[in-house]
Formats: structure tokens, sequence, C-alpha cells
């Protein structure tokens, strides 16, 4: 129990059907869900609901404020003074052992944050990120010369799944027998509500166990690195010093689990929404390849804009403050919905429309800004320029067939979605 | 220092649930899991078995079976109800293995929380600060 719960009538509930915290509700199609933020935006913008349904411990808090336009996703992103990390980011409740372990600086509030944060990004120099970008292009080739050969499949395991997978590993320096097992391993971190992935086990084993199976890759990879330094992000993480201290393995480790899951699944979605809504809007389809590198950045991020692939974070207000003429309370839980705010019609004209000539496109699929920003930003975008300049380019006749979607608060997963060439 | 006998292991972690049953707030709450769960130590050797639905606390003779059983070394224990163990980051390194289900363990999280104060209280109260971490 929350010490606010006793202050509750002063909170404007919305009334049933406008609720976003039951599984059902993210068990819909995004369109389906986009009919419920839309009301939202428009009559209850800012607006207290029960706790996110959730099977992983009961909840303690009594409730929590869903924030769906985007001056207020973007408000509560760019304050993290007033919303901070450092006591969860999950819209569900997770048992705080988890959340420690599996958190790293997604978890925490600066001077620490970017500290750490420092450590990666002072990896991309620009010499490096030009060799980076080279070698995703690289890979994006490689992977569709398997596609062609392949000739159909399953869109996901044959296209969208293995370039990430390529790009964050070869960055971390894990050795290429581990690669598939920490892929599968960071799929359970976001598949656990998935009854489908499940499988019988419950959410909490399926989570824990993935956690444990990347913690171990990762406190490995650390012994090995000190062992044989090598160029990569594990030898820059072992070999660093913050406040004069050298990171411990715990810290290791965890990072290891933020890089693995974060560098996996969003641009996997992203890549497979991407071609989805491509084959369904011939028209954008045609505008992009009549002038691919004109137009290719643009289309990137209405394409961000259009799948957001990451769809909830959450934060807690340090104080009393207000939100969108709300009155918030210190302690309170503030949950930010990105799709709603990448379809916020006071924002993005005719929102409902996939557009890749949309300019300005100021969507919220790495965050809102502020210091949580995605630190693979590039990365995601570049994937995404080589992945469909291969595609569009040597397999102009892909056909992907209804996606499977994952069920999940968090990740706007594509389990899997047939495809053939003709 | 550590725990000098099996017994002494039994006395203090078993307290732990001796106390949290006694608790009027958290008693009723860990009773309401209606499950078993057993911890087996080594380094002394102890089993404490915890039966939430009967509130009783023993070696495990006589109890149902447990829906999850942690091992590790006593040393681990004390650490881990001083709330200075994380434990998938515990089971990563292999200082506590957890078999049968793991989900009822995590959702014991909030109130596990709540008994590190009780624990820390004990050993302050019958003079083993020496145990404090």
């Amino acid at each position: 129990m929350t010490s606010s719960a006793a202050r509750a009538p002063d909170r404007p509930s919305p009334p049933p059907p406008l609720n976003v915290t039951s599984l059902s509700f993210w068990g819909q199609t995004a369109d389906e869900r986009e009919d419920t933020f839309r009301l939202l935006r428009a009559d209850a913008p800012v607006s207290w609901q029960p706790p996110m349904e959730g099977a992983l411990m009961p909840p303690q808090q009594e409730g929590l404020w869903v924030v769906t336009r985007h001056e207020h996703v973007l408000e509560a992103s760019r304050r993290p003074e007033v919303y901070c990390s450092s006591q969860g980011w999950q819209f569900e409740e997770v048992p705080e052992d988890i959340l420690e372990a599996a958190s790293s600086i997604i978890g925490m509030d600066n001077p620490r944050h970017q500290k750490l944060r420092r450590l990666v990004s002072s990896a991309f120099t620009p010499r490096q990120v030009t060799r980076l970008i080279e070698q995703i292009q690289h890979q994006a080739r490689q992977v569709v010369d398997r596609l062609l050969d392949a000739k159909c499949g399953d869109f996901v395991d044959l296209v969208a799944k293995p370039l990430p997978m390529w790009t964050v590993n070869e960055l971390m320096g894990l050795d290429d027998n581990l690669r598939e097992e920490a892929t599968a391993l960071a799929d359970g971190m976001v598949s656990y509500n998935d009854p489908a992935v499940a499988a019988g086990r419950e959410a909490g084993q399926v989570l824990n166990d993935s956690l444990v199976g990347l913690l171990t890759l990762g406190l490995d990879l650390a012994a090995h690195r000190r062992r044989h330094p090598a160029a990569d992000l594990m030898t820059n993480l072992v070999q660093a010093e913050v406040d004069g201290q050298k990171l411990t393995d715990e810290e290791i480790a965890s990072f290891f689990v933020l890089l693995t899951v974060a560098g996996n699944d969003t641009s996997r979605n992203a890549t497979s929404h991407a071609v989805r809504a491509l084959q369904d809007h011939p028209d954008q389809r045609r505008t992009l390849t009549q002038d691919f590198p004109g137009r290719i950045d643009a289309a990137v991020e209405e394409i961000l804009r259009w799948s957001s692939p990451v769809m909830t974070v959450r934060r807690t207000a340090t104080r009393d403050t207000t939100l969108g003429g709300q009155h918030i309370r210190a302690g309170d839980w503030v949950a930010l919905m990105y799709p709603s705010a990448n379809r916020d019609e006071r924002v993005f004209t005719h929102p409902e429309r996939f557009d890749l000539t949309r300019t300005p496109n100021p969507h919220v699929s790495f965050g809102g800004g502020g210091p949580h920003y995605c630190l693979g930003a590039f990365i995601a975008r570049a994937q995404l320029r080589a992945i469909l300049n291969e595609l569009l380019h040597r397999a102009p006749t892909l056909e992907v067939d209804t996606p499977e979607y994952l069920v999940s608060n968090f990740v706007h997963g594509i389990k899997h979605m047939p495809c053939h060439i003709t | 220092m550590g725990f000098a006998s099996s017994d002494e292991v039994v006395t203090y972690i078993g307290g732990i649930f001796k106390d949290a049953f006694a608790d009027p707030e958290i008693g009723p709450k860990l009773t309401a899991t209606g499950q078993v769960f057993r911890f087996v130590f080594t380094d002394p050797e102890a089993t404490v078995c915890v039966d939430a639905p009967t509130q009783s606390v023993g070696d495990g003779t006589g109890q149902p079976p447990p829906a999850a059983t942690m091992r590790m070394a006593a040393e681990v224990g004390n650490a881990y109800w001083q709330g200075k163990v994380n434990l998938p980051m515990a089971m990563a390194k292999g200082q506590i293995t957890v078999q049968g289900n793991v989900a009822s363990l995590l959702k014991l999280a909030p109130l596990g929380k709540r008994l590190f104060p009780v624990y820390i209280a004990r050993l302050h109260d019958t003079g083993r600060a020496d145990l404090l971490l």
C-alpha cells in the first residue's frame, strides 16, 4: 500500500473502457489500442488507473498515472529530477531483485547514469561509427543473400532477427557460438507475458530463467575479457573506472543484460513492422523506391513512429508536481505511452497515415528526449536503412503474410511472419 | 564469524519466519501465499522448511513437499536475509540454486523485503551483531 492511497478520491479515473492496465488491452492489436489512446488523449490525457495487471508479483501500488499526449511524454522525459528512473522503469510491477539485476543504466539517475552511459557512448567515435555502419551494411547483404537462397520461411527468423543479433553481439564481443543463446534469452526477457511463449511456465519462471542465463553469459564474458582483452564493449567495461573504482561483476553483468535485450528486440521488430507496412501501403513503397537515397532517412523516422517498437516506460515522481493539469504526488508512478504520443493529432497531421515523406517527425520511439534517450538510436537507424536497401532492391517480390504479434505491455513485437519470394 | 552450528542456523533463519508469522501485518500475508518453501544450507548443514498455510517452521520432517527449495551456504543465507544478496545474480554466480517453482519465490519478494529488518533486529537483540553485514 502506498501512503498516497488514502488521497485517491481526488484522482480522476477514466471510465473502465479506457483502462489500459489490463493484460487483455495489451493482447489487442495496435489499431485497437489506438482507439482507446485517442479517447484518452482527448478526454483524460493524464489519467489515474489501476496498477498494470501482471503475473510476476502482487501489486504493491494502488494505481498509476497513464500519460498519452506527446507534450506530456516529452515533459516527463525531460525532467528527470522530477520523474526519476532509479525507482523502476517498467510499467508492470517487477520484483526488486529482477529489476536491479536487469536494469543497469536504464534504472539509474544522474550522475551515476551519465558516467556509466559514457562508457558505452565513448566507444562510438566517428571512425568506429563509420566502421560499424559498413559492417551493418555488409551483414544486411549477407542476411538478404540467405533470404534469396531460402525463398520462403519466417521473415523474423530469416531477416529481422539476424542483423540486430549480429550487431549487438559483435559490439559486446560475444563468441559466435553463444549468440543464438543470448538472443533467445533476451527474447524471454520481454515475452514472459505471452502465454504461447511461456508454454505452461509461470511468467516469473520465464523471466528469471532468461535473466539468470544472460547474467551468466555476461559474467563469463567479463571474466574472459579480463584475461583476453579485445576491441569490444565488454573489454571497455572491465577496464573502465568510474569515480576511481572499477565496475563490479554485478554492474557489468547487468549492463550486458540491458544492451543485449535493447539491441536485439527493438530493431528486429521495427524491421518486421517496416516490411509489413511497406506491403500494406504500396504507394508509399513506390515513393521510397523512386528515390531511395533521398527519402530513406525520412522513411526510417516514419517507420519508427508507425511501429513504436518500445511501447511503455515508467517514471516515479520525486516530488509533488503537476502534469497535464493533474496533481502528481511524490512517489506516484507515471507511465508514458509511446504509441499514443506517436499518434497525437496535436503534433502529427493525419497521424493515422503512413507517410514516408513526413517532416518534421518528432516521434518518441527512442524516448521523449532527456538523459535516457536511446543510446543505440544511430545503430537502429543504420540497421533499418541497410536492411531496407537490400530488401527493396534485391528482393522486390518479397511478400509477407499475417504477422503473429507478441502479447506484451513493453515491446511491440512480431513473433513470426511467414514470407516468400515469388 | 559465521553460524557456529546447525542449530544456530535454524534458530536465526527459522526464527525470521516465526517472527513473521507473529507479526500482525506480515503474518497474514505470508500465510495467504499458501506455499511451502525449503531452505537447505551448507557450512554448517541445516534445513529450514516453512509451511505458510499452517504457519509452521521445521526441518521438513512431516511437512508437505515444498513449491521451491533454495540451496546456499549458511553465510549466503545470512547475507540474503539482510537484503545483501540479489537472487538472480546469486543464481548466475552459482551461490544459490533453486529447485522447483522460482516464480513462487519472486512473488514473495515484497514480503521478503519486509523480513530483512526483522532478521537484522533479531541479530542485534540476541547479541549476534558480528553477523551483521
